[in-house]
């Protein structure tokens, strides 16, 4: 098989700027893509360039109120890193398996962009920015701006992910629901994954993402602001019924090979529900 | 002696644990030719023309028309094609093999062969097959068998019933998914073809060579490579792969590999049967007196085993309990489905799912507590079993029953409805396992063992029975060694070649231990008397059922098996409120197998088989659209994995079987076939409901549980 193996990120959006590549970090989505019979080389649509061991391109730091990730940060590094917040962390402690962990990427599971990826329901209620590089260009757009459909995104050929930025939130509340065919090397039925923060009863932000439920991840910021700057004491169950309506509109899961599509908005919404009544007062 | 049960190390684990293990896959010769086959792309079609690519020197094509003998996999109809001939009648069929010295062009040219095909109408599903309002698959009525038997007087029975309960209940497909996919290598030399590979069975795959070649039985010979699990998948399946592999070695005079992808695996060897189980119940004085059970198997495109799964289905009707009338029928039906096959416990999960849960069922309607229930009629030593053999030894349910309860406080915990925030269920199951082949399946065999003692002192076991996994090597040189007083180390067990081992039948029915694993211990006590030092002695004997055994296969009259296993699964779930996933926390079981041959792989057993019978419970989910699989991959084809697995607590009740060595029953199987229900039961518990199918998804849960809320 060939390939490139650049050894610097200039070296890689220099030979990206040439010709067309595939970028491989870890391989994991990529070797399962293109395996064709036992014992051949998978088959890429283009030459690969190798990324992952790219000094660059990983690690994460703090820099002003934001958290960096560089897009070939393992995801291992991520799930055990205290800078990240819980709800991405425990998102990637239920993926795949440690050995995949091991290899996969965060930048990998971004540009992937599969509705079933799982670290991308967090990234879209972190608000997260992805930064793209080519050589003469620097761009930086919102996750959800970014992925545009199944498998589908606006990397242009002669770009790398470079790294995904977001603010650490300030909330009170939190969950994570991953609803998977098994509890390890399991892909999503579903995932849910929510913010929000109640101050003196009042709800000052609130955001829930649902993955696996449409052609991309699902956040609708319309009817968060219906929630946000209510007091907990207006959650009514005409009100709660009106807001899982509401997403009953955008939530339109198919039927495959390892769920149904009632069954997953069905599941979507009760969680939905679930994360809502949480924030009322008991 | 030593105490016989006490583990030892067993004697394939170092190689497999350092990886120094060869496998099928890992043999490599220069010069050797690499196979693909090229499929059916229709689920049942004429075939109307083949198109070729040119093929380079050194490739060829083989296809029916290089089948030297007949071009039929030899089992019991001699039904199913090597390699499809005018019609195709399931996706994934083989139509002809592409060998070459490398695999990327073999792969090439195999996907560059065009045919064109005419489409019949298909049946996939045991109704449509029923109806038969399509062409027939199979005979006129694509029914590969039709059976029945009835003991007492069922009419009188239902006549007289204060209450009939009649139930349906379905089981789904099920895949093996052993670790090492199939494969065969052959050659041909000397006029003679070798093939060696994974497989169960040396002989089955010895027999399909000869009649596909039509060749003398000395001018075959097939040798076991070290064999990654089997399930009952390497039971009749690789000798379609030996063959097409063989018929590859002939044509080329080269030694040729067809080693299985994973994907191939799972799409298109054979399956555990789905069923449809309908149980009619006379009740009289809240007991079932009368039971009429109607099982049909979906059996695919071939016969296969199918007939004979069927009939353990048949025998295991009535479960762990005395009925005294009893009608059981049983169909076969083809369908444009792979052939459906072997997969441990062989028809037994599917009739024991449906009798344990039609029973928990009836319990409920009664008013009366299953385990209770279950006691009052469960079998007893001297009852006749529903064909009528007789129980002559002692039935201990009451004491395995007794363990379980205690060991899980089931009566504690089935007051409890919550726990954590989940719905909490528990469940129970007893059940019993016929040892041996069904009928009168031995008494065909007439199986071989052979001992020879060397110069050396040094002592071989020779028969044809293979170690996948499941830990022959270890326990049957136990035997062998602990009747000899020698240590075991002296005992040398290779993997079987047909040249150098007799005939004791193919390693399935959890016959090794008890049947094989008996003869031998016969064998070994002649070799003690005819030991002399420094000398060869060999010592063969053949297998006779005991005396007492009455069998009348025409009429499924008398006992269906020589011995029977018993035990009885506790399983407790804790079922998501909001999302119906469930979790199986803990797994209970006792069972009655006899002299456990080594507790350490006896364990193994249970733990290994339990968690393959809940999986088959819950999470193996195989769908079967327009004419394929759903799930066609393991990352859509879902077993548990180590983190899925319950805690286990497991304890042994020993009823020994004179004949069986040190007083071995049978293990294998027994250990899959109880869990099923007893997760049923468990969910059923936890959720207030009636369940009639397995897997359980929580798919359906929810369409249940709205329907029960509305
Ligand atoms: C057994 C198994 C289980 C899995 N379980 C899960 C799971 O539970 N949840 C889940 O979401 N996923 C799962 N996956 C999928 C996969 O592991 C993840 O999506 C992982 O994050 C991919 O990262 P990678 O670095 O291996 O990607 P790669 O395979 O290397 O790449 C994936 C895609 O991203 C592109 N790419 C990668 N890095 C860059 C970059 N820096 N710039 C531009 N393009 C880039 C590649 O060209 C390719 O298109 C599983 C995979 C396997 C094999």
């Amino acid at each position: 098989m060939e390939g490139l193996i650049p050894e610097s990120l200039d070296e890689a959006l220099e030979a990206l700027s040439e010709r067309k590549f595939i970028p491989i970090a870890g391989g994991t989505d990529l070797m399962v893509r293109y395996k064709r019979w036992k014992n051949l080389p998978p088959s890429f649509p283009s030459l690969p360039l190798f990324i992952g061991h790219i000094a660059e391109l990983s690690g994460i730091e703090k820099k002003d109120d934001e958290i960096v990730i560089k897009a070939a940060t393992l995801l291992s590094e991520i799930e055990q890193s205290p800078l990240v917040p819980s709800i991405l962390r425990k998102a990637i402690s239920q993926m795949a398996a440690p050995g995949i962990r091991n290899m996969g990427t965060i930048g990998g599971n971004i540009v992937n962009s599969s509705p079933a990826g799982d670290t991308l329901p967090p990234l879209y209620v972190l608000d997260a920015k992805v930064v793209l590089l080519s050589k003469n260009e620097r761009r930086c757009l919102f996750i959800y701006d970014f992925i545009t459909g199944p498998g589908k995104n606006q990397r242009r050929d002669d770009e790398l992910l470079y790294e995904v930025r977001f603010k650490v939130p300030k909330h009170t509340h939190e969950m994570y629901r991953k609803v998977g065919t098994r509890k390890a090397n399991a892909l999503s039925k579903l995932s849910v994954a929510a913010l929000a923060s109640s101050r003196d009863g009042k709800i000052d932000d609130f955001r829930i993402g649902f993955g696996a439920v449409a052609p991309t991840p699902v956040r609708v910021k319309s009817i968060e602001e219906k929630v946000k700057s209510r007091h907990v004491s207006e959650l009514s169950d005409d009100f709660i019924n009106e807001i899982v309506n509401e997403y009953g509109e955008w939530i339109k899961p198919i039927d495959d090979q390892r769920s149904t599509a009632l069954y997953r908005k069905t599941v979507a919404l009760r969680l939905l529900r679930a994360f809502l009544l949480q924030l009322k007062p008991v | 002696m030593g105490d016989i049960s006490k583990p030892v190390r067993r004697f394939d684990a170092p190689e497999k644990i350092m990886g120094t293990a060869r496998y099928v896959d890992d043999y490599f010769e220069e010069e050797m030719l690499f196979v693909r086959i090229v499929r059916s792309t229709r689920p049942r079609a004429r075939i109307k023309s083949i198109k070729l690519p040119k093929l380079p020197s050194g490739y060829c094509v083989v296809d029916k028309n290089d089948v030297p003998g007949e071009n039929r996999i030899k089992m019991i109809f001699d039904d199913w094609p090597f390699f499809a001939e005018d019609v195709v009648n399931f996706y994934g069929e083989p139509i002809l093999a592409i060998a070459g010295p490398d695999r990327e062009k073999v792969y090439e040219l195999s996907n560059a062969v065009k045919i064109e095909y005419e489409d019949i109408p298909p049946i996939y599903t045991i109704e449509e097959s029923e109806e038969n309002k399509r062409p027939p698959i199979f005979g006129e009525n694509n029914l590969f068998a039709d059976y029945f038997y009835e003991k007492g007087d069922p009419d009188g029975a239902f006549r007289d019933a204060d209450q009939i309960v009649e139930e349906e209940f379905r089981t789904g497909f099920q895949e093996h998914i052993y670790l090492e996919p199939q494969g065969m290598i052959a050659k041909y030399e000397d006029g003679r073809i070798t093939v060696f590979g994974s497989m169960q069975c040396p002989y089955y795959v010895k027999n399909a060579l000869i009649k596909a070649f039509g060749f003398p039985e000395d001018r075959i010979r097939v040798v076991q490579t070290t064999t990654g699990g089997g399930f009952g998948g390497k039971e009749e399946y690789p000798s379609q792969i030996a063959g097409i592999a063989a018929f590859c070695a002939y044509k080329t005079g080269k030694t040729v590999k067809l080693v299985y992808d994973r994907a191939e695996d799972v799409e298109f060897t054979t399956k555990r049967h789905p069923s449809r189980i309908r149980i009619k119940g006379a009740i009289k004085d809240k007991r079932v007196v009368g039971i009429e059970v109607d099982i049909a198997l979906n059996a695919g495109a071939y016969a296969g085993l199918s007939s004979v799964v069927l009939q353990r289905a048949m025998f295991a009707a009535t479960g762990a309990y005395r009925i005294d009338n009893v009608r059981v029928l049983g169909k076969a039906f083809a369908t444009n489905i792979v052939p459906l096959g072997a997969f441990r416990g062989f028809g037994a999960p599917q009739a024991i799912f449906a009798i344990e849960t039609f029973m928990n069922h009836v319990a409920k309607k009664m008013g009366e507590d299953p385990v209770r229930f279950k006691l009052a009629h469960r079998y007893k030593k001297g009852d006749t079993t529903a064909t009528g053999g007789l129980l002559r030894s002692e039935v201990r349910l009451p004491e395995i029953t007794e363990k379980i309860i205690e060991m899980s406080e089931y009566y504690e915990k089935k007051k409890q409805k919550e726990k954590d925030g989940k719905l909490y269920g528990i469940g129970f199951s007893m059940f019993l396992h016929g040892c041996g082949f069904t009928g009168n399946g031995e008494e065909v065999l007439k199986s071989i063992a052979r001992l020879k003692k060397r110069k050396d002192d040094k002592v071989e076991i020779l028969i044809s029975n293979v170690e996948m996994g499941q830990g022959p090597q270890t326990t049957l040189r136990k035997v062998v060694a602990q009747v000899l007083g020698i240590p075991m180390e002296d005992v040398i067990y290779e993997n079987p070649d047909t040249d150098k081992v007799p005939d004791s039948g193919p390693t399935v029915a959890s016959r090794t231990a008890m049947i094989v694993g008996g003869l031998l211990y016969r064998v070994a006590k002649e070799l003690k008397e005819k030991w002399k030092e420094g000398e060869e002695v060999v010592v063969e004997k053949q297998y006779r059922h005991p005396e007492y055994i009455k069998w009348d296969q025409s009429t499924f009259k008398g006992d269906a098996y020589p011995e029977y296993s018993w035990g009885a699964n506790v399983i407790e779930v804790e079922v998501d409120p909001l999302t119906y996933e469930i979790e199986v926390k803990k797994a209970y079981a006792v069972f009655d197998l006899g002299t456990p041959l080594d507790k350490k792989i006896i364990e193994g057993q249970i733990h290994g088989g339990m968690l393959q019978g809940i999986g088959y419970a819950t999470l193996e989910v195989m769908e079967f659209e327009n004419g394929r699989f759903k799930q066609r991959t393991i990352t859509d084809y879902i077993i548990p994995t180590a983190m899925d697995a319950p805690l286990f607590e497991t304890d042994l009740v020993v009823e020994p079987y004179k004949n069986g060595p040190f007083g071995a029953k049978c293990a294998g199987e027994l250990t899959l076939v109880g869990a099923a229900p007893a997760v049923c039961a468990a969910v059923e518990d936890a959720l207030g409901i009636n369940l009639y199918e397995i897997p359980i998804r929580p798919e359906k849960l929810l369409v249940l549980m709205n329907k029960e809320d509305n």
